[in-house]
């Protein structure tokens, strides 16, 4: 599909209105302000950090906030300015990817469901119902422990977190769709089930994906940020806002900068994506919108 | 309203409980790490023996003079003692009257039972007691021991932990021939002024004294030892007064510490070194080239000065200071990573990747583990670390499944034994010493003929020959020697510290 058509396709000028739409909402203007400063914050890490993340400086050790360190220095002298925004890559990246992996495989394994119906629908809801049963950090916390401490093992125990989400809520409206007058036409006309999930069911769920994904991007952090800060997941020396946190508060009495940053980075990050996503997601609701 | 105020009431009642609830006779001990096992006849860890020691008698003990802890030793279940003029044959006369819990009569029998019960088992404890060839039993209050040969310090082993005597009658839990270790891994059995009456994993231990104790009913009525792993819980349920005693608290907290006045912190000189096993056996630490250069990597200075405050001396040797046998002008490694670097080129380990284990007994190794990590890269080599509760890093050591691991040292008996033999004499791999399961067996016939001779000047001249080819062949990374710094509650009175009993209490004549 060339560019041209592409603009005119009215899915496109769905999203043109929708931009507009969010742009009179306040909240969703602050929401947008923060994700999209963090995305900067995290890009640029390597040239706005004044110090390397990791480099140990024994004698700048538990330095308070000033106009060399802005936020002040770990127990190891590291700054702990530079280790925030490179704190920020990391959890931005974790987010990304597992909502990315998460919603994909989330939507196809729901759309599937919900399409196809019957046994399979049964099989694979129930699956997700044991999934979704178990507190998201409790089974994030067993699957990270069983492979292991690591950056990778909990990227992966949150994203089998955030499947079911995905999947029972794409499934709910591919039941609706699949009662459409358009479906019975592709089917008419020979379309296989492959085909119509993909063209047909997808595509009318995305918006709602949209909207959980972006709820989900502050969830995911969080559930990231607490596996590091009981030690499964980012290890030492990584910078992840979680691990700070863990060792800075064994030093929170005396030297209170130490967790308070990367808590806060955490706090505006998380906040920054569910208002964002409550905006969306009234934006979204075409009761609301027309 | 009326319902406000009530549960205003209870909640400032909830709040202030624990600050008011100081029970005159209850001792609450703050520590880092978990109980291993309570068995005297297996353990080698100083934290076991925080809750063990105290359960039980010994033949002799460590004097207190003027309120410090002393490395002469005086009678406790024996009463007296006599030796032959070739140091070979000991001859003691134990107390009459001593009554283990279930009224079985500590006597000869009961004190061959319990050395011969650690000699079978042959783990860490029979080492202390090693000396020992025979006993007999001449009447049932003399017991003679024989001598394999003249030890010096064989008095002052008596006084460690691996020498309690353990009541004889333990044999009925015994299962397929274990003697009894399943069972007293887990309980105490002695005569001594405490009985262990509560051990909750991860949470706490309690020892409950003995109020007709034959050497007098202890000033406290109850000894609790809450295992808190954070250094900051510690300090903070100290300042509350939940606790009466912090172990271990970091040292950037010990200033804050100071400017409370219901606290005192004494500094002791200690004899405790921390230091890197280096396992000799996994295949890219077999090179001795790779494992200096490990040494070469190490900021000592910087962790010194920074990370401990300058609370602690750069290790000279195996041996501290204060302890007969250091050797001043031995030579030291410091940091030199051109040098390191050359080594591991030489050695073709360019690009080495390693594991460090550590747990969090000590509550500044979180900081040494990351100085290395960032001093190891320095020189090329990759550092992941790994952390994990005491006791289950301890069975990795014990089986050497590990690439190099944080660990302390101190001694129980003023004798260099304690490290030179402990530490490379290759029978000893594992838990009950040579943790970096090293072997050299030039080092091997040096210590051994070291221990068995008495003269002081000849055993001196063997070790250091020793420590020579130690320093050359690097199976440890020799850290640091500590003070040992302990915050307790002002009201607090009559601990005594001894380096031979580091991080043990006198719980029998603390008071409170």
């Amino acid at each position: 599909m060339a560019i041209a058509t592409l603009r005119h396709h009215p899915r496109f000028r769905e999203l043109g209105l929708t931009v507009k739409i969010l742009g009179r909402n306040p909240l969703a203007v602050a929401g947008g302000i923060i994700i999209t400063a963090m995305i900067l914050l995290a890009t640029f890490a390597p040239l706005l950090a004044p110090f390397d993340p990791i480099g140990i400086s024994l004698s700048d050790r538990l330095k308070p906030p000033s106009g060399n360190h802005f936020f002040g220095t770990d127990e190891m002298g590291r700054d702990i300015f530079s280790r925030v925004l490179y704190g920020a890559r990391i959890s931005m990246v974790i987010g990304l990817m597992v909502v990315g992996i998460a919603g994909g495989l989330g939507t196809l394994i729901g759309a599937t469901a919900g399409f196809i119906g019957g046994r399979i629908d049964n099989f694979i809801m129930r699956l997700m119902d044991v999934m979704l049963s178990f507190p998201s950090l409790v089974l994030a916390m067993a699957l990270a422990a069983a492979m292991g401490p690591s950056l990778t093992s909990a990227v992966f125990a949150v994203t089998v977190v955030m499947i079911p989400k995905f999947a029972r809520l794409v499934r709910g409206e591919a039941l609706a769709v699949r009662e459409m007058p358009y479906i019975a036409a592709a089917r008419v006309s020979g379309a296989k089930n492959g085909w119509i999930i993909l063209h047909h069911v997808i595509p009318n769920c995305i918006s709602t994906v949209i909207v959980l994904g972006t709820l989900t991007l502050g969830d995911t952090i969080l559930v990231a940020a607490s596996l590091s800060f009981i030690g499964l997941g980012a290890q030492p020396p990584t910078p992840e806002w979680g691990a700070m946190i863990s060792v800075g508060r064994k030093f929170l009495m005396d030297q209170w900068w130490y967790a308070t940053f990367p808590g806060l980075f955490i706090l505006v990050t998380v906040i920054g994506f569910n208002v964002l996503g409550d905006a969306l997601r009234d934006v979204l609701d075409p009761r609301i919108r027309r | 309203m009326k319902k406000l105020w009530l549960s205003l009431c209870i909640f400032l009642l909830l709040i202030a409980g624990p600050a008011v609830a100081e029970d005159k006779t209850t001792l609450v001990v703050g520590v880092s790490s978990d109980i291993h096992t309570l068995d005297p006849g297996v353990s080698s860890d100083n934290y076991d023996w925080r809750q063990i020691y105290p359960c039980y008698d010994r033949l002799v003990k460590y004097k207190v003079v003027n309120g410090e802890g002393s490395t002469e030793v005086e009678p406790q279940a024996a009463e007296s003692w006599t030796v032959s003029d070739d140091g070979t044959v000991w001859t003691f006369t134990i107390r009459q009257g001593i009554t283990f819990n279930d009224g079985t009569p500590l006597d000869a029998e009961a004190v061959k039972f319990a050395f011969n019960r650690t000699l079978t088992i042959g783990k860490g404890p029979a080492d202390n007691i090693g000396a020992i060839e025979s006993m007999t039993v001449i009447d049932p209050y003399t017991l003679e021991i024989k001598l394999k040969n003249a030890y010096g310090p064989f008095l002052q082993t008596l006084a460690t932990d691996g020498a309690s005597i353990v009541n004889p009658n333990v044999m009925q839990h015994e299962k397929d021939g274990d003697l009894a270790q399943a069972w007293l891994a887990e309980n105490t059995d002695g005569s001594g002024p405490f009985t262990l009456t509560e051990w909750t994993r991860g949470q706490r231990a309690v020892l409950e004294a003995k109020p007709d104790y034959w050497g007098g009913a202890p000033n406290i009525d109850t000894a609790i030892v809450r295992f808190m792993s954070e250094s900051a819980d510690r300090r903070m349920a100290l300042e509350r007064g939940d606790i009466d005693i912090a172990e271990n608290i970091l040292v950037d907290q010990i200033p804050a510490l100071e400017k409370n006045p219901d606290i005192v912190v004494k500094r002791f000189p200690s004899q405790l070194v921390e230091y890197v096993y280096i396992n000799c056996q996994k295949p890219a630490l077999s090179d001795k080239r790779v494992r200096q250069a490990l040494n070469y990597a190490i900021d000592y200075q910087g962790i010194i000065d920074y990370v401990l405050q300058g609370n602690g001396v750069q290790m000279r040797g195996p041996i501290p200071k204060g302890m007969w046998g250091h050797k001043e002008d031995l030579f030291q490694y410091s940091l030199n990573v051109a040098k390191a670097k050359e080594l591991l080129k030489e050695a073709g380990a360019e690009g080495l990747s390693l594991t460090l284990i550590y747990s969090d007994r000590r509550a500044a190794w979180e900081q040494i583990a990351t100085v290395m990590q960032s001093n190891f890269r320095d020189i090329g080599v990759e550092l992941n670390l790994e952390l994990m509760a005491n006791p289950t890093l301890r069975d990795r050591v014990d089986k050497g499944d590990f690439e190099l691991c944080l660990g302390a040292w101190s001694p129980d008996f003023a004798d260099p034994y304690m490290f030179m033999n402990f530490w490379f004499e290759s029978d000893k791999w594992g838990l009950p010493g040579n943790r970096s399961f090293y072997k050299n067996e030039e080092v091997d016939t040096l210590v051994k003929k070291a221990a068995v001779l008495s003269d002081q000047a000849e055993r001196v001249k063997l070790y250091n020959e020793a420590q020579e080819i130690i320093m050359e062949d690097a199976p440890y990374i020799f850290l640091y020697q500590v003070q040992t710094i302990v915050p307790m509650r002002k009201n607090v009175t009559g601990y005594v510290y001894n380096p031979m009993l580091e991080s043990m209490y006198n719980f029998e004549t603390i008071a409170k």
